[in-house]
C-alpha cells in the first residue's frame, strides 16, 4: 500500500510539474481513488509545518503559512526555513501550499532580494538537517513529511489538508 | 537642439561592441565564480559570515523594423548593448538588525547611467517594520525597483509606456515599510521621503540633459494580497525645478525678448503627482496583470499623462507565454500664441525666435503610443532564463517621444509604427 501511495504521489508531482497544471487537490483525488482508506493516506502522507514553538499555542492557516514562506510576517516572530530547490518535499510544498512553480518562486525572491525588501528563507539540503536546525532555534518554522520523527519541542502548526 | 544632443549620443554608440560586452562580462568574473559555486537558488552567496554577494547579468539583443527611427536605443541593426548589464550587490550584515547594501550597475546602453543605483542602510525593528536610508529606487510600479532584474518579470522589456517614462528613477532619502499577514490576506505598506537631483531625465526612453531637481518628494504604496489576487495602490509626489538643457537657450532668448508667457510654457517647474493602480491574478498555470498610471503636473507641455498595460500569460512547464497590450497618452496643450504674428512674416527680426519656439514645442512629446507584445520565457535552469519578445508599436498621435528620428532634424508630424524584436538571457546569482 505504501509503495502504491508513494508511486501515485510521485506521479502526481510529475503531472503537476510537467503538465503545468494547477490542481492542489489532484493528489487528494488520486489518492482517494487508489487507496483503500483515504484517512489512512492522509495520516501517512500529509505534509506538516512544524515550529520550535515553546508555548505550543500557535496554529496557522494555509494562507498564513504561504505568506510566512513568502517573507510576510504573521506577527508571531516566526522564522521560516526551507529545503533546497529540487528536494521532493519542497516541490510538494511549492505546489500544495505556495501554489507556484519553483521558477516563479525564484523570480519572486529575485525581486524581493534585489529591492532590499526580504531575503528567502535559509535552505537545507535534507529534512534531517532542517529538523536539527528547527530543534535548536526557537521561533523557527519548517515543513516536514509526516513520517519524520520530530524531537521534543517541535510542534505541528499546520497540517496540509490532503 | 534636441537633434544635436541625440546625434552626440549616436556617436558614442560607435565604440566597439566587443569591448563593451567583454568589459562588462569579464571584469567581475572572479567574483561571479565565487558566487555561483556556493549558491544554487535565490539565496545570496556568503563571502564571509557577514557579507553576502548577489548579482545580475542580462544580455539583451534587439532589432527594430522601422522607417529610419529608433526606440529605446534599438534601430534597424541588431544591438546587444542597449539593455545588457551586469550588477553586483554586496550586503554587509552589521548585526541582526542592521545591514548595509550597495548595488552597482554597469549598463551597456548609452541611455542608461552606470554606477551605484542603491546604497542604503537598512534597520529591521522586527520582522514587520523596516527602515532604509540612503540612495533608493522609486517604487512607482510593481517592477519599477526591480527594472534591472530581468529575471523578475516575464518580458524582455516591461511596457515602455510605464517603465521607460521615469522622470526620477532613484531618490535620496528614507523609506519605511511594514508587512503583515492575517489569516487570509497579506499587506505590505511603504512610505518614502527624499529628493532627486540629477544632470539628466528620462523621457520616453531617451535620456535628456537637464538640471533636474525634484525636492520634497514623498509617497506611499500599499500592496494587498488575498489568495491568488493582488492589488497595488501608489501615490508619489515631488516639486520639480527641472530645466531641460536643450530648451534653456531658447527660454533665455524668449525672456530677453520679453515673451515671458512663451518662455514659461517651456518650464518644467511645479508639482508632479503620480497616481498608480495595479492588479494581478496568478495561479499555477496562468497570470493576469494590469497597471495604470496617471501623472499630473503643472508642466505646460505635458500636464497629464496616462499609461496602462494589460497582460495575460500562461505557464506551461518551464515556459511562460504572454501577451500584453500597452498604451500611453498625453493631454495636449497649445503653445503660447504671443509669437504667432511673427511666424507669418519671415522678414521680421523676431521670426527666428518664433520659429524656434514653435519648432521646439512640437518636439516636446505630447502624443501617444499603443503596443502589443507577444513573448515567451524559458526557465531552462534555476536562476537562468531565455526570453524573446515581439512588439508592434504604433503611435496614436505624433509625437510620442518613444520614436526617435535617426535621420534629419525635421520633426515627426506623422504617427510612426515599428516592430521590435528582442531576445534576452537573464541570470541572477
Amino acid at each position: 500500500m505504501n509503495a502504491l501511495i508513494t508511486w501515485v504521489s510521485t506521479l502526481s508531482t510529475l503531472l503537476n510539474r510537467h503538465m503545468g497544471i494547477c490542481q492542489p487537490h489532484l493528489l487528494a483525488t488520486v489518492l482517494m481513488m487508489f487507496s483503500l482508506s483515504a484517512a489512512e493516506a492522509k495520516a501517512e502522507h500529509s505534509l506538516l509545518v512544524v515550529a520550535n514553538n515553546q508555548d505550543g499555542s500557535i496554529q496557522l492557516t494555509r494562507s498564513q503559512v504561504r505568506n510566512l514562506f513568502m517573507g510576510v510576517s504573521v506577527g508571531k516572530g516566526l522564522e521560516p526555513v526551507a529545503l533546497q530547490p529540487g528536494n521532493q518535499l519542497r516541490t510538494r510544498f511549492n505546489t500544495e501550499v505556495i501554489g507556484m512553480a519553483e521558477n516563479r518562486i525564484q523570480s519572486y525572491w529575485a525581486q524581493m532580494k534585489f529591492t532590499g525588501r526580504q531575503t528567502p528563507p535559509e535552505e537545507f539540503s535534507s529534512e534531517q538537517e532542517l529538523i536539527e536546525y528547527l530543534s535548536q532555534h526557537p521561533g523557527s518554522v519548517g515543513y516536514v513529511s509526516s513520517e519524520a520523527s520530530l524531537p521534543d519541542g517541535l510542534q505541528v502548526v499546520y497540517a496540509d489538508d490532503l | 537642439m534636441k537633434t544635436r544632443l541625440l546625434s552626440a549620443t549616436a556617436n558614442n554608440r560607435q565604440r566597439p561592441l566587443l569591448t563593451v560586452i567583454t568589459s562588462v562580462l569579464l571584469a567581475p568574473l572572479t567574483i561571479v565564480g565565487v558566487a555561483t559555486t556556493s549558491s544554487s537558488s535565490a539565496n545570496a552567496a556568503k563571502l564571509t559570515d557577514d557579507i553576502e554577494l548577489s548579482g545580475i547579468v542580462r544580455v539583451i539583443g534587439g532589432y527594430l523594423e522601422s522607417d529610419n527611427h529608433s526606440i529605446d536605443g534599438y534601430s534597424d541593426s541588431v544591438s546587444l548593448h542597449q539593455q545588457s548589464l551586469i550588477a553586483l550587490q554586496p550586503t554587509w550584515h552589521i548585526n541582526d538588525r542592521l545591514s548595509t547594501t550597495l548595488q552597482w550597475v554597469g549598463h551597456t546602453g548609452e541611455g542608461r547611467e552606470s554606477g551605484i543605483e542603491w546604497a542604503y542602510l537598512s534597520y529591521s525593528l522586527n520582522d514587520q517594520w523596516q527602515l532604509k536610508a540612503g540612495k533608493l529606487r522609486m517604487p512607482f510600479f510593481h517592477y519599477s525597483d526591480s527594472i534591472d532584474v530581468g529575471y523578475s518579470y516575464p518580458w524582455v522589456s516591461p511596457p515602455l509606456q510605464l517603465y521607460n517614462n521615469k522622470l526620477f528613477p532613484t531618490f535620496k532619502g528614507a523609506n519605511v515599510s511594514y508587512n503583515f499577514a492575517g489569516e487570509s490576506f497579506a499587506v505590505r505598506l511603504e512610505g518614502l521621503y527624499g529628493y532627486y537631483h540629477s544632470d539628466s531625465v528620462m523621457i520616453a526612453g531617451s535620456r535628456l540633459g537637464a538640471d533636474a531637481k525634484v525636492d520634497n518628494m514623498y509617497g506611499a504604496n500599499a500592496a494587498l494580497r488575498r489568495g491568488h489576487w493582488g492589488l497595488r495602490l501608489a501615490y508619489h509626489t515631488g516639486d520639480s525645478q527641472t530645466r531641460m538643457e536643450f530648451l534653456t537657450p531658447l527660454m533665455t532668448a524668449l525672456q530677453q525678448a520679453g515673451f515671458d508667457d512663451a518662455s514659461s510654457t517651456l518650464k518644467a517647474e511645479g508639482p508632479v503627482n503620480v497616481y498608480s493602480i495595479g492588479a494581478d491574478y496568478e495561479d499555477f498555470t496562468s497570470f493576469y496583470r494590469a497597471e495604470w498610471v496617471r501623472t499630473v503636473t503643472d508642466l505646460d507641455f505635458s500636464p497629464t499623462q496616462t499609461s496602462y498595460y494589460l497582460s495575460a500569460g500562461r505557464y506551461i512547464q518551464d515556459w511562460t507565454l504572454h501577451l500584453t497590450f500597452a498604451s500611453s497618452a498625453n493631454t495636449r496643450t497649445e503653445p503660447s500664441d504671443e509669437l504667432q504674428p511673427f511666424l507669418a512674416d519671415p522678414t521680421t527680426p523676431l521670426y527666428p525666435l518664433a520659429a524656434g519656439y514653435y519648432t521646439a514645442y512640437q518636439r516636446i512629446p505630447t502624443g501617444g503610443m499603443n503596443s502589443v507584445t507577444l513573448g515567451a520565457r524559458w526557465d531552462f535552469r534555476l536562476n537562468m532564463a531565455l526570453k524573446t519578445d515581439i512588439s508592434y508599436l504604433k503611435e496614436t498621435s505624433a509625437y510620442s517621444g518613444f520614436f526617435v528620428n535617426e535621420g534629419d532634424s525635421s520633426q515627426d508630424v506623422e504617427a510612426q509604427t515599428g516592430t521590435l524584436y528582442q531576445i534576452g538571457w537573464e541570470w541572477i546569482f
